[in-house]
């Protein structure tokens, strides 16, 4: 019966990915591989931190060839415990930014995930809602979402805070905010920007590309609510809006390095960027707006760098701070 | 005559051997936990422990009171009064039963959604702080709602029982004397049945001790999301702490039961004969249909149905593929845990019966008491078993996948032998003891006896024990979720999953699919409940 869960390979050349990521765009970029080098791509999708204990616990029997993570932290993390190898690549150097991707080449981003705020058009004058800090003033009491603190991306966000402006000032931004929540935090972000349309409350931080995704949703009322919310990208006026990575690494014991490097080189490619930025509304990691029509119609912002390498070794601090915000 | 030879050495080493088993994922939790975590839990007792403790009180007390508050008076006005629908609802409350909590829970998360505008009218009305206050509240009525009116059939079924056989007679006698309905109800029928209410009440709240999917459909934070959280985190030694607590709570909540109880005897179970039933007036008699009606449709026909519609819409979109496969899964776990389940229990009853020794009398008990382990501390402890197997036996880290099976198999051997034992045993029990003996007078060994006169009789019982743990693997969610291997789906994980990712109408199918197993499990039950009315 074990042998029956087992899937029986093919002869053709195969890229191992262990991923994160199970959209539909990616499907098809994975698709679109297959077609352009004959290499199949068999992805086993968990969450990072799972994948992370398969790769150790598989050591060198590990058939992975690639990890794909949504967190540059993750990404550290493996790093650390030897999982990943280094790449040396012009294509992928040229293409990345240096300040988001690893010094030493054991990891590349392809996309960039902005955390911006959700604000209703109706009830948000332009300018009200500059700054993340602005979601922390007593005047927001009851008008603000956010998801739970146990989500990878508000950890993310809050360790980048912890590395810019220390701990103490993260956890007073953690405690007026979570006193602010119009509702114990539920749901995803896609939720918290549905809410707003609906008027529970006025504001919600949310990665920017699910609103792309409700813009285009094939459910009307969901298109229709995105069209009550505008996205704001903060602290423009500061270092700029926190954005976490997509990012991909060659495992230690891949048994393909070669299919691997292509496979990276292949994500940064224009081609897919494009299909990227018009697929999922993330933003392609040159930042190069004129690749997508929603991200374009965003306009351009700066994303924050500066806390950037720091996220990894801050997350476990974030989510200690959440705790004792009381930030569910 | 008892006699032991070899074969009894044996049997006595094998029984031992799986009472053992069951105790392990206990014995490792005790034994990790004393372990040295550091920081981790300290920031855990600082920061949530208390709101773990908390919430799970809460959740439990309410749960059980709902299910009480609708299990007790639909079981008493099924068994005492005559009203329109009456037969069709003695049946139809089991129903519930048949509906998985966080397969429920998918058909209500959008109604949590759907209230917006009722709290947008609270604060423009009442002001922010009701706003707040309802939107605390909210999460709980529902995760309540959905546990209560799932779970209360283990009440009414406990209830029904005494209600319509073992209290006739005294419930005969104080209609004679002149008190009426509500009269006998409090003062004859309520203290004849507390065995059953706290019977069905305990049921219940190991339920919704065990239950992850709806409090974390719903948002709510006991201990067993806590616990699974922890562990997720990469911090066992804190998930095992808090596993321990909830242990500690359970083992407090059975001293409580036993102190309320005192010195108070209560009749035995001697079957009195049926009552006549009182035919109620016309609007109460429909009074008490609506009243059966409710829970029934919260509890079933409301979920069921949006669950049917969803499926139904989005049939041509389902990944029959993927569903197929998680159905494959849940049906290779179910097969395989039965296999194990059903010969462990011959084995413990069938080896009790022979041998007679009291040491077999107490490994049955302890494979009994593995029911009553919470699913998260069988979870998090087989689960230090894997990790350790693969990580420390050589070779073991490529098999990761065959050692998840195997820690998945003993949990849910663990959690669910007892659901194997029991009707194994009542089989027994029936058998007249005259058999054996006419089979080891004609020079049967005593096995041999077992194997070729008993085994044929037990058959039946072992068939019922067989379906009824079929499908409390097929739908188990909790130990799933902790234990499964990577990158492998049940029918009940993969339910979970869709609905958590918000993609409830893909969830529909694969839940309805639960459904419609267990309903077909209920079959025998009825067909046992409607012969013993007549």
């Amino acid at each position: 019966m074990i042998a029956g869960f087992m899937v029986a390979s093919t002869g053709a050349e195969v890229l191992h990915v262990y991923s994160h990521r199970h959209y539909e765009v990616d499907k098809q970029v994975n698709a679109l591989f297959q077609e352009k080098t004959g290499i199949e791509v068999k992805v086993v999708n968990a969450e990072a931190d799972q994948l992370i204990e398969r790769l150790k616990s598989e050591g060198a029997d590990s058939p992975a060839d690639v990890l794909v993570t949504v967190d540059a932290g993750r990404m550290q993390r493996a790093v650390e415990q030897g999982l990943l190898q280094p790449v040396k690549s012009e294509i992928l150097e040229i293409a990345t930014p240096g300040a988001l991707r690893d010094v030493e080449g054991y990891w590349y981003p392809f996309t960039i995930r902005a955390r911006g705020i959700v604000v209703s058009k109706d009830r948000v004058k332009d300018g009200e809602i500059k700054n993340y800090a602005d979601l922390a003033k007593p005047e927001w009491r009851g008008r603000v979402l956010a998801r739970s603190s146990t989500s990878g991306y508000n950890q993310s966000l809050l360790a980048s805070i912890i590395a810019v402006d220390g701990e103490k000032a993260a956890e007073e931004w953690a405690k007026a905010v979570a006193k602010n929540l119009a509702r114990p935090p539920q749901g995803g972000d896609r939720d918290q920007i549905k809410a707003v349309a609906a008027g529970l409350a006025d504001a919600a931080i949310t990665n920017s590309y699910y609103l792309g995704l409700l813009m285009n949703s094939p459910d009307v009322t969901e298109r229709i609510a995105a069209q009550s919310v505008r996205m704001v990208f903060p602290n423009q006026s500061g270092l700029g809006t926190h954005a976490n990575v997509s990012a991909a690494g060659i495992t230690k014991h891949a048994k393909n390095v070669d299919a691997g490097r292509k496979y990276l080189e292949f994500l940064v490619s224009p081609e897919v960027q494009k299909i990227y930025s018009n697929g999922s509304f993330e933003h392609p990691i040159s930042m190069d707006l004129s690749l997508g029509e929603q991200i374009g119609k965003w306009g351009s912002f700066k994303v924050d760098e500066t806390g950037f390498g720091k996220l990894g070794e801050l997350s476990a601090e974030a989510t200690r701070l959440f705790d004792r915000a009381g930030w569910k | 005559m008892r006699r032991t030879g070899a074969d009894g050495i044996w049997i006595r080493v094998a029984a031992w051997t799986l009472a053992a088993l069951v105790l392990l994922p206990v014995l490792v939790v005790v034994w990790r936990a004393a372990g040295e975590v550091g920081r981790a839990w300290e920031d855990v007792v600082e920061n949530r422990l208390w709101g773990y403790v908390w919430h799970t009180m809460l959740l439990l007390v309410s749960v059980v009171a709902l299910a009480l508050a609708v299990g007790v008076p639909t079981a008493w006005l099924v068994s005492v009064y005559d009203f329109p629908g009456r037969r069709w609802m003695s049946w139809m409350l089991l129903l519930p039963m048949a509906m998985p909590g966080f397969v429920a829970a998918g058909a209500y998360v959008d109604v949590l959604e759907g209230l917006i505008p009722f709290y947008v009218w609270v604060r423009m009305n009442w002001g922010i702080d009701a706003f707040l206050k309802i939107q605390e509240i909210a999460p709980w009525v529902f995760a309540v709602a959905v546990l209560g009116t799932t779970l209360f059939p283990y009440v009414f079924l406990s209830c029904l029982a005494v209600f319509s056989r073992q209290a006739a007679g005294a419930l005969e006698a104080a209609r004679l004397l002149g008190a009426g309905g509500l009269r006998v109800f409090f003062t004859v029928a309520a203290p004849i049945a507390r065995p059953a209410l706290v019977a069905g009440g305990s049921l219940v709240a190991m339920e919704a001790m065990n239950d992850y999917g709806v409090v974390s459909a719903f948002g709510l934070t006991p201990l067993t999301p806590g616990i699974f959280r922890a562990w997720g985190e990469g911090e066992p030694v804190v998930a095992m702490r808090l596993a321990m607590v909830l242990l500690v709570m359970l083992g407090l909540g059975l001293v409580f039961e036993r102190w309320q109880r005192g010195r108070r005897r209560f009749a035995g179970d001697a079957a009195e004969g049926l009552i006549g039933r009182q035919r109620l007036p016309r609007w109460l008699g429909l009074g008490a249909l609506g009243f059966c009606l409710l829970p029934l449709a919260l509890g079933f026909l409301l979920p069921g149905w949006r669950l049917a519609e969803w499926a139904w819409a989005s049939r041509d979109s389902a990944e029959w593929a993927a569903h197929g496969r998680a159905a494959w899964h849940s049906f290779s776990l179910a097969v395989g845990a039965v296999l194990l389940v059903m010969a462990s229990a011959f084995l413990l009853v069938a080896g009790q019966r022979a041998l007679g020794s009291r040491s077999m009398t107490v490994a049955q008990k302890i494979g009994l008491a593995g029911y009553g382990f919470p699913s998260a501390l069988v979870a998090v402890g087989v689960g230090a078993v894997v990790v350790w197997v693969s990580r420390n036996v050589p070779g073991a880290g490529g098999l990761a996948l065959s050692a998840s099976v195997s820690g998945l198999m003993i949990a849910y051997w663990v959690r669910f032998l007892a659901v194997g034992i029991q009707p194994v045993s009542a089989g027994f029990e029936k058998l007249p003891g005259s058999f054996r003996e006419a089979a080891r007078t004609l020079g049967e060994k005593p096995f041999g006896a077992l194997w070729r006169v008993d085994l044929p009789l037990v058959w039946p019982a072992m068939i019922a024990g067989a379906t009824l743990c079929f499908i409390d693997v097929f739908k188990e969610l909790t130990l799933t979720l902790v234990l499964r291997p990577f990158d492998f789906e049940t029918l009940a994980t993969r339910a979970y999953r869709l609905t958590d990712e918000g993609r409830l109408a893909e969830a529909a199918l694969p839940g309805l699919g639960l459904v419609m197993l267990s309903l077909a499990g209920l079959i025998p039950l009825t067909r046992w409940m409607r012969l013993s009315e007549k």
